[in-house]
């Protein structure tokens, strides 16, 4: 993690995203789709090695699904994060 | 030429060989110019290097360099000499290959072809157009990535990483596989979206120039005439956005991952 990020890890109330997690969110989209072609590449090669066309090949697109929308959730989730925290020092401040 | 045919033609690359071995010349050639490019501005730059006040043009690669450094500083963690001149190497290269798309469509294949004396000859003067480009850059990255992430976590730091992330010890067969998926969509993902944003600038460019192709003679010609003007300037301002923006994610996301790559822990 960038020096920032240490700093802000050890403070409970600002969760600031870190600049590498802005930078991610800016592919997150292209991020899930290139997840589940990557899926369906990796079944296909396994199908490929193994001879199993084309049960890796639908196992793995399935696998790539539940991991980009994973990935996408995990990057989107600090956004959500970030506006409750706002929310609750606004709260607090009032 | 239709419409159609007028298309494939321009997104029909210059190549020569069969199957795997088949080289697009008009990709490669470009692309090594651009980089000729860089490398003979740097070089010439380097000579003329002034400590006092700056020129004008010195001035403005010294404002590209601090962008870049400033864009390291904040996405990688820990220091590596190597980081800052590749990310500087790829965005320059990236935003030039990019920036030729903004040459308009027909020129370039139409003095290809005068050359020539082959009114069929083909040529495509955007790199980044063609997937081959987009997909070699993206595994030159991938490859380091794997590298750093065996340099820095250990063979069996990296390994570990595929056998128990992400769903723990009890699931390994799964999280291999998993993991394997993850790292093969970073060079895919950093690929596809290059691929993908030019390519589709490059067929809206294609569209707009068709207008022209459907001039009549008469008074038709004073409503398309024009409209094809304003619609192709309108999308090259647009346009001047894209290629800096793909250059700049292109640039950014290789930091990212390569910062990854550093992190002891993933």
């Amino acid at each position: 993690m960038t020096e920032p990020n240490k700093k802000n890890s050890t403070s409970k109330h600002i969760i600031a995203p870190s600049p590498v997690a802005n930078y991610l969110l800016i592919g997150a989209g292209s991020m899930f789709t290139a997840t589940v072609i990557a899926g369906f590449i990796v079944g296909y090669a396994l199908d490929y090695i193994f001879g199993t066309m084309p049960i890796f090949f639908l196992a793995c697109g399935v696998l790539g699904f539940i991991g980009g929308a994973q990935k996408v959730r995990l990057l989107t989730r600090r956004l959500d994060q970030q506006a409750t925290q706002k929310t609750k020092d606004e709260s607090n401040v009032e | 030429m239709g419409t159609v045919e007028y298309i494939q033609h321009h997104l029909t690359n210059n190549s020569v060989g069969e199957g795997f071995w088949t080289f697009h010349l008009d990709t490669i050639i470009v692309s090594v110019m651009l980089g000729m490019l860089i490398i003979g501005v740097a070089m010439r730059l380097g000579k003329q290097l002034e400590t006092g006040t700056p020129g004008g043009f010195q001035n403005f690669v010294e404002s590209i360099l601090d962008f870049v450094s400033v864009n390291v500083r904040d996405a990688f963690p820990g220091h590596n000499p190597l980081i800052a001149p590749l990310a500087l190497t790829i965005f320059l290269w990236v935003w030039l290959m990019n920036f030729m798309d903004l040459i308009p469509v027909d020129l370039f294949p139409y003095l290809f072809q005068l050359i020539t004396g082959d009114s069929h000859a083909y040529l495509k003067i955007v790199p980044t157009t063609d997937l081959n480009t987009t997909l070699a850059m993206s595994l030159t990255v991938f490859c380091l990535i794997v590298f750093y992430s065996i340099k820095i976590k250990g063979v069996w730091g990296y390994t570990k990483m595929f056998l128990f992330h992400p769903f723990g010890k009890f699931f390994v067969p799964v999280n291999i596989i998993m993991t394997l998926i993850e790292e093969v969509s970073k060079p895919l993902s950093l690929a596809l979206r290059l691929f993908g944003n030019l390519f589709a600038g490059e067929l809206v460019f294609l569209l707009i120039a068709l207008i022209g192709g459907t001039l009549a003679v008469g008074a038709a010609a004073l409503f398309w005439a024009p409209l094809q003007v304003i619609l192709d300037l309108a999308w090259l301002i647009f346009h001047l956005l894209v290629i800096t923006l793909q250059a700049f994610i292109f640039m950014v996301l290789t930091i990212v991952y390569l910062g990854m790559a550093h992190e002891e822990a993933h």
